[in-house]
């Protein structure tokens, strides 16, 4: 059968052939759910009804848009997830390019203290938050330590404190994902030429002027990476809230994932859940066209 | 300043700084390591126990055998706490889940990375715009779209997911690992007579095995490491070991040494994969943007 042969000879036609399986997947897991999430965002459908499928509920119009936008706990979990990101972001930024930093010289011990500063990114993240809620309870050693330091007894209940429960989940982030910047910033401190180094310092120039004016500057494009899909991801936090606080003490830990994650399958607001998904997904579909630009930069230009 | 004494300087800073880390990055991890050897009267003990003081295997092997099998064995007594249900389901359940999972999604990806990197195929951003968005926002009517195919808690659907979340990922890191394969390796084989289908699967494929492997380790990894999605469509039959963390959690209150050393089972395959791929995590993490 010729016409069968072709899709392995004609390049065109193979090339076709070999988009197909994933064209067929980004039907199944975007086209259809996208269309879905607009239609069912646009009823007022709940597994709750009886018999109720989905494609026979009632359409009700923007209407669960108004809702979504008035929601306080929704707005409340955007403004404290993006509180997450303005504080971790710099955080691990500064700590992981500090480290990157001190250890990109030649010193004994270098491979396994390299080593060791990369464990906490292999940690899968449900583990993480389970860690750092057994850090954090009455009994942790977080309280043994503050103990030992005072030199009284203390058993503060860190979960249990609106404050202190975001704290923890935030240290849990910036412990697991200061590696993530720290890894990215030693690859690119390899990679950069020891020529202009070199030509600074014997022009005379000082360890801390070299830094800010030659290899900062030749550091911006990673730099600028490392940041972005970082913020990007840390949007996206869920599991330590979830295996630490499920959100709690009330909802004073609620991310923008738990919010939707409870309002959803918790309680069980399909319609209204899915327009703010909807929300959501456009939001997040305008940030990441901006922050796909430097990497496409990155990847013509290296 | 001497400049002796600067070096001087400058390394003991380098080594308090290496060995904070060191401490920083460890110390949690030992803490759950230590927790999961401990008794169930260590768990919550006033007296911070810094190491365990009477060290058991119990909270393993409550992972994989049941409540009388433990009793007959005399290593718990019958008033002890214990789980209502075994982890090995979790286990075999990650295991065969991830993967396939990541079988499926290198098979589609490594494809398409090819037609991308040799045909000019386009579409290659708009994957990666895809991977950035919340899980969430795409799950919720992807749950509503598996319950009414029926496969919600099954092992295809979540095996469908798991194929297809990080296909992104497969695409973009196997795109630069062709990327860095010569053009003119395909063209000599198409001018001795190859079809283009035989110059994939015979002469490109095996150059990059060693970027076939390093992709699948990372996707294993990735779904290895996922919550989210099993959390949400899965309920009895299908939960990862991520769930199970959480499942103890919620319904019997909090079995600390349990938990523990599930915990560590759930990190003992990162860790090592991880670390085995650590040179190539970098172009993994950033899309082929940086080359580690």
């Amino acid at each position: 059968m010729p016409g069968f042969r072709d899709w392995f000879r004609v390049p065109e036609k193979f090339k076709t052939l070999l988009i197909l399986p994933v064209q067929i997947v980004m039907n199944f897991t975007a086209i259809i759910p996208f269309a879905l999430v607009w239609y069912i965002g646009m009823t007022n459908w709940s597994p709750q009804f009886v018999g109720g499928d989905w494609w026979r509920a009632d359409f009700i119009g923007p209407y669960n848009f108004v809702l979504a936008v008035r929601d306080e706990l929704f707005l409340n979990a955007i403004a404290r997830t993006l509180l997450i990101s303005a504080i971790c972001v710099p955080t691990e930024f500064l700590l992981g390019f500090t480290l990157a930093y001190v250890l990109s010289g030649n010193f004994v011990g270098k491979r396994f203290f390299t080593l060791v500063a990369v464990v906490p990114m292999m940690v899968v993240p449900a583990a993480g938050g389970w860690i750092f809620y057994l850090m954090f309870i009455e009994t942790g050693p977080v309280n043994g330590l503050l103990s030992i330091i005072s030199g009284h007894k203390v058993m503060i209940p860190f979960m249990n404190d609106p404050f202190w429960a975001m704290i923890a989940i935030m240290l849990a982030d910036i412990w697991q994902w200061t590696p993530f910047i720290f890894l990215i910033m030693t690859a690119a401190l390899l990679g950069l030429p020891p020529e202009p180094i070199n030509a600074a310092y014997v022009l005379g120039a000082t360890k801390w002027y070299t830094f800010r004016r030659v290899v900062l500057p030749m550091l911006k494009r990673p730099i600028m990476i490392a940041v972005i899909l970082r913020a990007i991801e840390s949007l996206k936090i869920f599991d330590y809230p979830y295996m630490m606080t499920r959100g709690g003490p009330g909802y004073a830990t609620q991310t923008i994932t738990m919010n939707l994650y409870e309002s959803g399958f918790k309680y069980l607001k399909y319609g209204l859940t899915n327009a703010q998904c909807l929300i959501i997904f456009i939001a997040c579909i305008i940030v990441a066209w901006y922050a796909v630009k430097p990497l496409r930069a990155a990847q013509r230009g290296g | 300043m001497d400049k002796h004494i600067e070096s001087m300087i400058y390394t003991a800073v380098r080594y308090i700084f290496a060995i904070g880390v060191m401490f920083f990055s460890l110390f949690p991890l030992y803490w759950m390591f230590s927790m999961s050897l401990k008794p169930p009267i260590e768990w919550t003990s006033p007296d911070i126990h810094w190491w365990p003081w009477y060290p058991t295997v119990s909270n393993y092997l409550m992972l994989f055998f049941d409540k009388y099998t433990l009793i007959e064995w005399g290593v718990v007594k019958p008033w002890e706490v214990t789980v209502p249900e075994t982890a090995v389901k979790a286990i075999t359940n990650s295991l065969i889940l991830s993967i396939s999972g990541t079988v499926l999604s290198v098979f589609i990806g490594t494809l398409a990375a090819y037609a991308m990197s040799r045909y000019r195929a386009g579409g290659d951003y708009m994957f990666l715009t895809f991977r950035m968005l919340p899980p969430i926002a795409i799950l919720m009517p992807i749950v509503m779209w598996l319950s009414t195919l029926g496969l919600l808690d099954t092992h295809i659907g979540v095996v469908l997911l798991y194929g297809l979340f990080p296909v992104p990922f497969v695409i973009w890191l196997m795109r630069s690992f062709f990327d860095d394969l010569p053009r003119e390796i395909d063209e000599a084989a198409i001018m001795d007579g190859c079809t283009p289908a035989a110059t994939f699967v015979k002469v490109i494929l095996p150059l990059v095995r060693g970027g076939l492997a390093v992709t699948a380790l990372f996707i294993f990894i990735l779904n290895w490491s996922d919550l989210i999605v099993a959390l949400l469509v899965t309920y009895r039959r299908a939960v990862t070991i991520p769930v199970q963390i959480g499942l103890y959690y919620s319904d019997i209150g909090h079995l600390y040494g349990i938990m523990s050393a599930l915990g560590i089972f759930a990190i003992i395959p990162t860790l090592i994969f991880g670390l085995a791929i650590q040179k190539y995590l970098v172009r993994g993490l950033t899309f082929g943007a940086i080359k580690g």
